[in-house]
């Protein structure tokens, strides 16, 4: 049974058809078995693709093609990798379902045209970090205050390559949320060092990055 | 991103009364944004279950819910901008609205339909413990607590409603409540006082949450005797209340002495051409079906309103 329906497929060919500005290849890293939201996250995105002839689609087998792997900076799956001219650092472990369908689709909408809408002030101070810095999102599909913390830490991917942003579903990765201390969503852990509840405004997200960066 | 953009109504907020006012604009063949920082939904998009919204006699999600009022407004025209907004600034005949972005939406006449946010209990721990046991929305943080004792501090729909999905997940609920009845809706109670998994801690008011890198209890009080005691949770759902989101508009609109927007029978505020809408307004009842039956009058009054300039 499709998880789009009618009706969103139109709505999100629509959008794609106005918004879309450059190709966006989706890289999705997935085995066959041992992953138990491998196949549905493999889903979604099979029902993305024919929406707009500028989506792209490159699969990998996570543990025979570790070297993609490597390329992409990925260390879990189901993982997704969104590129556009370039790769962004953009990526999303665990199946972008609920609220999180949403961030998926304003990150393509971003990585297309390779620019996001941060303030110029907030762009500005993000481009000129100087420092690697990276950023885990832990979310659950049902936390509709989740998506503006990884669309923020998306964001600032797209703006500098020396960040990148992964959005982590805390229920198929509970080690990590384990490990990294998380009793409620979003959470926000920069360089493993700083950390930040709940969706943050703008001011506050790029002061702790500048934190992190420093 | 839309920018310094027209439209005849500009809608602050996207919860049921944000997204009817789009519908009903869009549909009057109005240009209208509904301006939304979160999700489209607003508080309901947090709610498990909605149970009283009439057309859904087996209930619907909050999440659901929104969806479906979302996409009606987008059949009908009205455009989402997905936005923060900072600042109202007023013109002869006209609004703008400045968004966190920086971007502008001039619009002839405004809904304000930003709705309310959670009041929190202003205790020791509160805010220190927030994200590590402190909780504000159950369907978000639930699952962390599975198999654990969690306490739900108030008595209302809210408070209620999320204790019986709590209870589906962890072993025990607790319900602290400062008086000796729930003010939730009798259906509502009888559910929880069936549930097994669910007691509840009747005259009590919450002191301090203690715990040092998570919530290790609670420390509550007997209203009647005075006495403290210690409840050991590793989780609490704060429902008590909400306060009115009306900061951008305080300047421009007459506020009761609790910030909710007063206004007139069209839902007009004290400014001609603000509008408002839903849980953001002064009135009795706070529920989904009275911000879809307010959005309805204010998008047709602004509507007039703007015909009329």
């Amino acid at each position: 049974m499709p998880l789009l329906k009618d009706e969103d497929q139109q709505f999100l060919r629509e959008e794609f058809a106005r918004k879309l500005a450059g190709p966006v290849k989706i890289v999705f890293f997935t085995q066959a078995l041992d992953c138990m939201f491998c196949q549905p996250t493999e889903q979604i995105i099979r029902e993305l693709l024919p929406l707009s002839d500028k989506l792209s689609l490159e699969t990998h087998n996570f543990a025979p093609e570790s070297e993609e792997a490597k390329r992409y900076g990925v260390d879990k799956i189901p993982a997704i990798v969104l590129a556009g001219k370039k790769d962004y650092g953009v990526k999303f472990y665990g199946i972008p379902a609920g609220f999180e369908f949403s961030t998926l689709v304003a990150d393509i909408l971003d990585v297309s045209r390779g620019e996001t809408s941060f303030s110029p002030d907030a762009r500005d101070k993000v481009r000129a970090i100087a420092k690697p810095v990276d950023i885990q999102v832990f979310v659950s599909p049902t936390c509709p205050y989740c998506p503006p913390a990884v669309r923020l830490a998306h964001m600032a991917a797209i703006e500098n390559g020396l960040i990148s942003a992964a959005m982590v579903e805390s229920t198929e990765f509970q080690h990590l949320a384990h490990k990294y201390n998380v009793m409620g969503v979003p959470r926000t852990i920069m360089n493993e060092t700083i950390s930040l509840e709940g969706a943050p405004p703008e001011q506050l997200f790029v002061e702790k990055l500048l934190e992190a960066a420093q | 991103m839309v920018d310094s953009q027209k439209y005849d109504i500009v809608v602050i907020g996207g919860g049921p009364a944000g997204l009817t006012a789009g519908l009903y604009a869009g549909r009057g063949g109005l240009r209208a944004a509904v301006v939304e920082k979160l999700m489209p939904g607003g508080l309901v998009a947090n709610t498990e279950r909605i149970d009283n919204y009439p057309g859904f006699p087996e209930g619907i999600s909050g999440s659901d819910l929104a969806q479906k009022m979302q996409a009606q407004a987008a059949k009908f025209g009205a455009q989402f901008v997905s936005d923060e907004a900072m600042t109202i600034a007023a013109e002869p005949k006209s609004f703008i609205v400045t968004l966190a972005s920086r971007a502008q939406l001039k619009a002839k006449a405004l809904i304000i339909a930003s709705g309310a946010y959670p009041r929190t209990l202003g205790v020791p721990g509160e805010k220190e413990l927030l994200g590590k046991g402190v909780s504000y929305c159950a369907v978000c943080d639930g699952a962390f607590f599975r198999g654990q004792e969690v306490a739900v501090v108030g008595g209302g729909d809210s408070a209620v409603q999320e204790a019986v999905y709590l209870a589906g997940l962890c072993s025990k609920v607790t319900v602290i409540h400062r008086r000796s009845s729930l003010r939730a809706a009798e259906s509502l109670q009888r559910v929880a006082f069936k549930n097994g998994k669910i007691s509840f801690s009747w005259n009590k008011t919450v002191v301090a949450i203690t715990g040092d890198k998570q919530v290790e209890g609670l420390r509550v009080m007997d209203k009647e005797n005075m006495k403290e005691d210690v409840l050991p949770v590793s989780g609490v759902f704060i429902y008590v209340g909400y306060h009115p989101n009306s900061a951008v508009v305080k300047d421009l609109v007459r506020l009761d002495e609790n910030g909710y927007i007063i206004t007139d029978e069209n839902l007009m505020s004290s400014a001609p051409g603000i509008f408002a809408a839903g849980d953001v307004r002064r009135k009795l009842v706070r529920q989904i079906s009275g911000a879809v039956g307010d959005a309805a009058t204010a998008a047709v009054a602004a509507q007039q309103y703007i015909e009329n300039l």
